[in-house]
């Protein structure tokens, strides 16, 4: 949330000085955006009209370089080298670091991204390079927060910030709100029941106590009451007189 | 009568403050309305005026330091108010302002607070009165009235300015935003009233209802707000509002983490988890069970253990 702001102030800027230039004066604009090394969110840029007059024209491949920023990753940039112009290794460096964003938010890495992938998608040869970069331009710049597990030869992210949204994501990501909120539902509802459910068997205990403690103090208050009437009870009532047997018994052998 | 107040001094209130207005109220209306277990003869002529003051106001002084633009209100005491002059009791105020001044060298007065639901008239006198200590005192205002609908604290703050009504230079209220800032003893005791089991909650089952309330609660809380972001996300998607890039962004950075609880690591983790709950479970069980059996035991050979004492081995046993 803090890039966002950094950004906001940034992306200010850019939107006015873009808004009054032109065709070929948007081109050294493009690149300074591209170039900004706290800047990583493009479609600002890319919605403003006299962007979008630059298709077509000799200009259009730095409309398409925009668009490898907003929506792109380094290996889009290798693929299509020929019809972009040279980058510089500012934008290069920007380019990686927006190919770990675009690696971060696909759903089959979740929250852990394995060295081997990274190596990979971003070019690098070793592992002491690829942490370098991670670590200086990646975690200082803010774009993501993480833990580096070299053992398991991961990285692992809770937080990471977004990229430019490509037209056809926000009905993703309306769906997964969407579930996210049908779970929580369904998670209140069995909270619901389990509340009811444990009051329900405190009270069933609470039934069986009763009875099986309610024979106890019967048989008590009817003992009690056979006391009072004399010995000639004994026989009839098992526990107070056993015991009192039992020590008349352990003093017979004394006699 | 209170508008928003552009003094652009920022407001920081302590939950002590808030705590010690709220007792200080509690106990003074415990005191003028006792329990009816409680009501004896002796409170009888208090009960006469008990009638006319269902809602005592109480009032008291905040104290605290004001560095710069930002004014941080930490702790608060006591004042009498005498209904006949219908000022604070000054000479009281400056003994404490004294002992306070040993403790705590850096705070001073503030303001003042008292209860009620709105700022009336005569507070501005007592508000007037302080001006002679601070040149611009804060009064805070606690509602009392207990309101399950309202979200947020009955407490306002309300500073005083000079507007012109009517040719006539005037000091009104205006009420002014704070924010809440607590030390760590403040929000462990704020923690601790939070979550008050019922004093009576021995049972299991209580204690189970009373623990999956306050998540019902805060999944309750969750779930509104999702819901708002799904609302507004579906309203940018079909163009009832423009797109604002930057929240997409974020919005984007958030659900990116979702679904969390399908991943194999989080699988693995709470089964284990809950095969050592359920372990701990059992193993509590059979020594239950065992202890039982034991006094069973017991129980049965204190009772039929006669006899097979009295020489006869009997069919059973």
């Amino acid at each position: 949330m803090d890039i966002e702001l950094k950004q906001a102030e940034i992306i200010d800027q850019l939107v006015r000085r873009a808004s009054t230039c032109n065709g070929e004066s948007l081109v050294p604009i493009i690149i300074d955006a591209t170039s900004h090394p706290s800047l990583f969110a493009f479609s600002e840029i890319l919605a403003l009209p006299n962007v979008a007059q630059l298709e077509g024209t000799s200009n259009a491949v730095y409309l398409d370089v925009l668009r490898l920023f907003a929506y792109g990753t380094w290996g889009d940039y290798k693929c299509n080298a020929s019809r972009i112009p040279q980058l510089s290794p500012d934008q290069i460096l920007k380019l990686k670091q927006l190919t770990v964003l675009h690696l971060l938010s696909q759903t089959r890495y979740c929250i852990v991204l394995p060295y081997d992938a990274l190596m990979v998608e971003l070019d690098v040869t070793n592992v002491r390079e690829l942490e370098d970069f991670l670590i200086n331009d990646c975690m200082y710049a803010g774009i993501v927060r993480g833990k580096l597990d070299q053992l398991k030869r991961c990285f692992e992210v809770p937080f990471a910030a977004g990229r430019d949204l490509r037209p056809g994501q926000l009905g993703n990501m309306l769906h997964t709100l969407s579930n996210w909120l049908n779970t929580s539902e369904n998670l209140l509802v069995s909270i619901q029941d389990k509340i009811k459910w444990a009051d329900n068997m405190s009270e069933m205990d609470k039934k069986h106590r009763k009875e099986t403690e309610g024979v106890e103090e019967l048989k008590k208050s009817l003992s009690m009451k056979g006391d009072i009437g004399g010995r000639g009870h004994n026989e009839m009532f098992g526990e107070p007189s056993g015991v009192m047997n039992y020590q008349e018994d352990g003093m017979r052998p004394k006699r | 009568m209170a508008p928003s107040s552009s003094s652009g001094l920022t407001f920081k209130l302590h939950p002590l403050v808030i705590v010690n207005i709220s007792d200080h109220y509690t106990r003074v209306k415990t005191q003028f309305n006792p329990p009816p277990s409680l009501c004896a003869t002796e409170n009888a002529s208090n009960n006469g005026e008990a009638m006319l003051q269902p809602n005592p106001r109480v009032y008291g002084c905040v104290i605290g330091v004001q560095r710069g633009r930002t004014v941080e209100i930490f702790n608060s005491f006591e004042l009498l108010f005498d209904p006949s002059t219908d000022t604070l009791d000054r000479s009281f105020l400056e003994k404490k302002q004294e002992l306070y001044k040993k403790v705590f060298p850096d705070f001073y007065v503030l303001g003042w607070y008292s209860t009620g639901s709105d700022a009336e008239e005569s507070d501005m006198l007592i508000h007037k009165a302080l001006m002679d200590i601070n040149e611009s005192p804060v009064y805070v205002l606690l509602n009392p009235a207990i309101n399950h609908a309202q979200k947020d604290l009955p407490v306002t703050i309300y500073e005083s300015e000079l507007h012109v009504i009517d040719g006539i230079p005037q000091l009104i209220f205006a009420h002014t935003s704070y924010t809440i800032e607590t030390v760590e003893a403040e929000r462990i005791s704020v923690d601790h009233v939070a979550h008050l089991k019922p004093s009576d909650g021995g049972s299991a089952a209580t204690q189970l209802a009373a623990h999956l309330t306050g998540i019902h609660s805060a999944i309750k809380m969750l779930n509104s707000r999702i819901r708002v972001l799904h609302q507004y996300l579906a309203a940018m998607d079909k163009g009832d509002i423009p797109c604002d890039n930057s929240l997409l962004r974020q919005v984007s950075s958030l659900l990116r983490r979702l679904p969390a609880m399908e991943s194999e690591r989080f699988q693995d983790n709470f089964l284990m988890e809950y095969n050592d709950k359920l372990l701990v479970t059992y193993l509590a069980m059979i020594t239950n069970c065992t202890s039982t059996m034991n006094e069973m035991v017991d129980k049965f050979n204190t009772a039929y253990d006669r006899n097979s004492r009295r020489g006869g081995r009997t069919a059973f046993m």
